[in-house]
């Protein structure tokens, strides 16, 4: 079957579509994302930087000695304890030492796990 | 031998007394707010002790390092609370009552602690310094015109 007429295609207008308008068109306001979280950070880090904490922070460091000195007499005291019952219990293993380190260094290892003595 | 978790469950406490080569020595007892409002008379007054006692643990964190060291830090302490007492009670005691009720922030008892910084300056010719206060600023407890105070 043949037609008489002539194909007709369906042909974009003379110099082509306009573009189609897609992007935002609106005005830009404000400083930028970067500048922002910049803005945010020196504001934060200005209001965390007090002189006060400055005195807060001596007022601490002066009474460390005091504190740890305290602190390093019960750790002391602990410890002797510990290795007295240890050795009141592990009296008749011939060759056994009593505190004696699991690690192969001079440095103070803190005692990690306290067995602490059972009331009577 | 019993696990960790039964040890959690078990108060720390071991009355064994120290180990009676040790010179006895009596702790401080003093709470956080007294020997807060007190901490800059014990950093001046016990320097001394204490920077030896902090250059004894940097040699070796051991606690049976550093003992003697130690006690002078705390017979130290003892005795400056001892003269705070002794000559400033009043002052010293509002202070660390003031603190005590004020969050422990210094700046909401400035008047108070401008009673007992001035008492403890007459007395024991001891003054509070904030070390690292920058050059030419005025240290922020003497401050006139603070940002935050008492409100």
């Amino acid at each position: 079957m043949t037609s008489t007429t002539p194909h007709t295609q369906d042909l974009p207008p003379e110099g082509g579509f306009p573009s189609i308008r897609y992007k935002r068109n609106v005005p830009k306001k404000g400083p930028s994302g970067l500048t922002l979280v910049l803005g945010i950070t020196a504001i934060s880090a200005y209001g965390f930087y007090s002189e006060l904490e400055r005195e807060n922070m001596w007022s601490r460091i002066h009474l460390v000695p005091l504190l740890q000195a305290e602190q390093d007499r019960d750790t002391y005291r602990r410890e002797q304890a510990a290795i007295k019952r240890e050795a009141e219990i592990m009296k008749d293993v011939p060759g056994w030492k009593p505190g004696e380190k699991v690690y192969h260094t001079k440095r103070y290892i803190p005692t990690s796990i306290w067995v602490i003595p059972e009331k009577d | 031998m019993s696990s960790p978790d039964s040890i959690a469950q078990t108060p720390f406490i071991d009355p064994t007394p120290l180990p009676s080569d040790i010179p006895p020595v009596d702790e401080v007892g003093a709470t956080s707010a007294p020997l807060k409002s007190a901490a800059f008379f014990i950093g001046a007054y016990c320097k001394e002790f204490n920077e030896d006692f902090m250059l004894c643990k940097n040699e070796n964190n051991d606690p049976a390092h550093c003992l003697k060291e130690g006690r002078k830090v705390t017979r130290c302490a003892t005795d400056i609370i001892r003269k705070l007492r002794e000559h400033c009670e009043k002052e010293f005691e509002t202070h660390w009552r003031c603190l005590d009720d004020r969050n422990q922030e210094y700046f909401r008892c400035r008047p108070l602690e401008r009673e007992f910084n001035t008492c403890v300056w007459n007395s024991l010719k001891l003054e509070k310094v904030i070390p690292g206060t920058p050059q030419g600023q005025e240290p922020i407890h003497l401050k006139t015109k603070p940002v935050f105070k008492a409100s």
